[in-house]
């Protein structure tokens, strides 16, 4: 009888193994790669060429994506062919795929068009109409705690500038400091650049910087979409009125193209569709006006320059 | 059924073979391997059952990290993606790497499906970008690919709802392995410890039961050695200690017995002694009554007889003559008897001269040829042997006569260094020397219990049809031998 003891004694230790040899693997392997074996990446085939639609980054890059991207959408639909989205961080960059031909349409700050329309005879396809306007301000803004009430109150304060070439965020608070007397780089303790006017914004909502000035449009979308950040900032003064940042063309384009474009633009507050993109970008609809409504802005360009 | 049945005969002889193997080795093995199995056992199941946890918990936390990696990777990747800045971009991945430990590859990849930077230098490996797809826009999408470098978990993310393509991260499921590798042989290395440690308990442990056993087996070999003083040491206060204590009690009961029983032969053997000498003591004094006293009185009765036939008138003269050969006859007899009793020549001219008489008068008497062989060397016996040897024969030839029918008998007698020898053989019928009985066995009894008296010892070969033989050996100058001398000088002076 003995014999058969060990039996149950096997069981017991053997018990432990069979339940780990019993578990299995949790991740399932799903094939083989050679790491070694590389290889060229083949370039992509386009077949269908696409309109590429540059959009100045005004707002960020994130920003821009989700803003545009029903607009987008909507003149893929128009156009029957594929639309493609590029953004450089600078306004000059933009301006330079304007000017080769590499962007066929463009959604531009108003002093990049009047560069780009002065260098290389950027073309101006529509502008849009916000509040029933075709205009738009620069706001200086500074933290809702500031006692700064203007321009001179900065002095000596870190400002944020958004673009070196935006009217709104970097050339209209030039002019201010240049009416005082003194040139930015003397006015104010340190500046540094955004790239976008979200980006300006946030910066005095977190008191990065002391000030910054930025697109009325851009704010005014900014509060509507985050409360908060009207508890935050506070703006300190209002430009007068600029003509509003337009869309363009590159002159390159095929005129048939271009008046195409324009069709659909004008057109968009006729369909669902289109006016669902008009809302997501803040904007009633597009419309013309002459190219003397940017002749103010010309001067204060110019102004800016000569004192520099 | 009977399968079934089949199967079940076929694993109890695989069990009963088992234990025939397993049931012949020592303790020492038994122990030895029992617990060396249960190390190995417990140490293989542990290290197995380790290595399963630790390989699960570290890829699960691999797996984790590239979720982790590759989140962090999609969201810092997003400016650069959408500005095509594919410097920052590949800063980025470089960063990642640098930043990561277990990093194999990271690259990403625009909506088009299309790699737009990598980190595998020249050229990019064949295959890899469909091996995962986050498809469905889910929080990530890992999967496990094997390579030649080992297997990697591959986690795609993707940028912006995908509008910005996908991030793809690579780590190496090498340092889990190299992890595992390194536990386990720490684990097989503990085992082995264990195992060297379990030879030394094993060891001990066989000491301290084995060795009470091995004791107990070579005491018990002593005990039916005759050996009664060896005691057996009791270890601990076990089931080994109790068998040594009742050991040793059987011991000393056994010595007790032992000496009771050797008390009790050595009464036996002096009553016995006591009777052979007071048994001859009465025959010689009885043969020597009927010789001195008997003849005497019959020798001068014929003397008597003789005379008064000279004398007397012839018609009494024939009835006197009747009356002295009756005499005659009788004072025969009564020789004759006296010698049976206690032969003369046995005292006083030695074994020699007896058994010479001896023969003689039986082959007389039986019509037996005896052949008679005596090398005595010209001296005399102790009396004890001497009386011990003439009555062996006396008994043998009277067993000759009475149931071997035998034609011829050779007696030898030869002293050789320290003990004489008796060898009688007869042509006989022979018997079956254990199946001996009734008198004829009795006699035997006797015959070996003189032999054995005096330290010496008698061994009878027979087979029916082949005669028998009757051999004796009583050693000289014992003891026992010179204290019969001793007794019979006493006796006889």
């Amino acid at each position: 009888m003995r014999k058969f003891l060990f039996i149950p004694l096997l069981f017991i230790f053997l018990t432990p193994l069979f339940f780990g040899c019993t578990s299995q693997q949790p991740y399932e392997v799903v094939g083989y790669v050679n790491l070694k074996d590389l290889q060229p990446i083949q370039a992509p085939k386009q077949e269908v060429l696409p309109l590429r639609v540059a959009v100045a980054s005004i707002v960020s890059p994130k920003g821009t994506v989700q803003s545009y991207e029903p607009l987008l959408d909507y003149l893929e639909s128009q156009l029957h062919r594929p639309v493609e989205l590029v953004q450089r961080r600078t306004y000059l960059e933009t301006n330079e795929l304007i000017a080769t031909g590499q962007v066929d349409l463009a959604f531009v700050c108003t002093s990049a068009y009047v560069v780009g329309q002065d260098s290389f005879g950027m073309e101006l396809l529509a502008v849009p109409q916000v509040n029933g306007e075709t205009i738009y301000y620069s706001l200086l803004i500074v933290p809702s705690e500031s006692s700064a009430r203007s321009m001179a109150d900065l002095q000596n304060k870190v400002f944020a500038f958004t673009d070196p070439i935006s009217l709104s965020g970097r050339m209209y608070p030039t002019y201010l400091v240049q009416q005082l007397g003194l040139s930015p780089e003397d006015f104010f303790v340190q500046t540094f650049f955004t790239y976008n006017h979200d980006e300006a914004i946030r910066a005095v909502a977190d008191k990065l910087a002391d000030g910054a000035a930025v697109d009325s449009l851009v704010y005014e979308f900014a509060i509507a979409r985050d409360p908060n950040l009207a508890k935050k900032v506070r703006v300190i003064h209002r430009s007068p009125p600029f003509a509003i940042p337009p869309v363009v063309v590159s002159p390159k384009l095929d005129k048939d193209l271009k008046r195409e474009l324009q069709k659909i633009l004008f057109s968009m507050g006729d369909t669902a569709e289109g006016r669902k993109a008009l809302e997501s970008i803040g904007v009633e609809k597009f419309t013309t006006i002459d190219d003397h409504a940017y002749d103010a802005i010309r001067t204060l360009l110019s102004d800016v320059e000569k004192t520099r | 059924m009977w399968k079934k049945l089949d199967k079940l005969v076929h694993n109890r002889l695989i069990l009963d073979r088992f234990w025939e193997i397993a049931g012949a080795v020592s303790i020492r093995t038994k122990i030895l391997g029992l617990a060396l199995g249960l190390v190995l056992l417990v140490g293989i199941g542990n290290t197995l059952q380790t290595r399963m946890v630790l390989t699960r918990n570290m890829e699960a936390q691999l797996r984790d990290q590239s979720v982790s990696v590759a989140r962090d990777l999609a969201a810092r990747a997003v400016d650069p993606i959408l500005l095509n800045d594919l410097l920052a971009l590949q800063d980025l991945l470089l960063e990642t790497k640098g930043n990561n430990t277990n990093f194999r590859y990271a690259f990403i990849v625009d909506q088009r499906g299309q790699v737009m930077a990598h980190t595998f230098g020249e050229g990019f490996p064949v295959g890899l970008l469909d091996l995962n797809h986050n498809g469905n826009l889910d929080h990530h999408h890992t999967v496990l690919i094997d390579t030649d470098e080992g297997l990697i978990f591959d986690t795609a993310v993707s940028i912006l709802d995908g509008k910005a393509g996908t991030a793809r991260i690579g780590l190496s499921n090498v340092s889990v392995q190299q992890a595992v590798s390194q536990v386990t042989l720490q684990s097989v290395l503990f085992t082995v410890l264990v195992l060297l440690f379990g030879v030394v308990v094993a060891m001990f442990l066989t000491r301290i039961l084995a060795q009470p056993i091995l004791e107990l087996v070579e005491a018990t070999r002593m005990v039916s050695r005759g050996d009664y003083t060896h005691r057996v040491h009791p270890w601990a206060n076990d089931e080994l200690g109790t068998l040594a204590q009742a050991f040793n009690q059987m011991s000393q009961d056994l010595a007790q017995i032992h000496e009771l029983r050797q008390e009790r032969e050595g009464l036996q053997r002096q009553l016995l002694e006591k009777v052979i000498s007071t048994q001859e003591e009465e025959r010689r004094r009885i043969a020597r009554e009927l010789h001195d006293s008997t003849s005497q009185s019959l020798t001068s009765l014929l003397v008597g007889l003789r005379m008064l036939e000279t004398n007397c008138k012839d018609p009494d003269q024939q009835q006197i003559s009747d009356l002295r050969s009756v005499a005659t006859q009788t004072l025969d007899e009564v020789h004759k008897l006296a010698t049976q009793l206690r032969p003369h020549a046995l005292d006083d001219l030695g074994l020699s001269a007896a058994l010479e008489r001896l023969t003689f008068e039986w082959q007389a008497r039986h019509k037996v040829l005896i052949d008679l062989a005596i090398t005595l060397k010209d001296s005399r016996l102790p009396e004890g042997v001497e009386t011990a040897l003439y009555r062996i024969i006396q008994e043998t030839l009277t067993n000759v006569v009475r149931h071997a029918h035998a034609h011829s008998v050779s007696i030898l007698v030869e002293r050789r260094d320290g003990s004489v020898i008796t060898v009688i053989e007869d042509d006989g019928k022979g018997f079956e020397v254990c199946n001996s009985q009734g008198e004829y066995h009795l006699g035997l009894l006797g015959m070996r219990e003189r032999a054995e008296l005096l330290g010496g010892h008698l061994t009878i070969e027979s087979n029916p049809g082949h005669g028998t033989s009757v051999f004796v050996e009583i050693p000289l100058f014992t003891e026992d031998n010179l204290d019969g001398q001793k007794e019979t000088h006493l006796t006889g002076g």
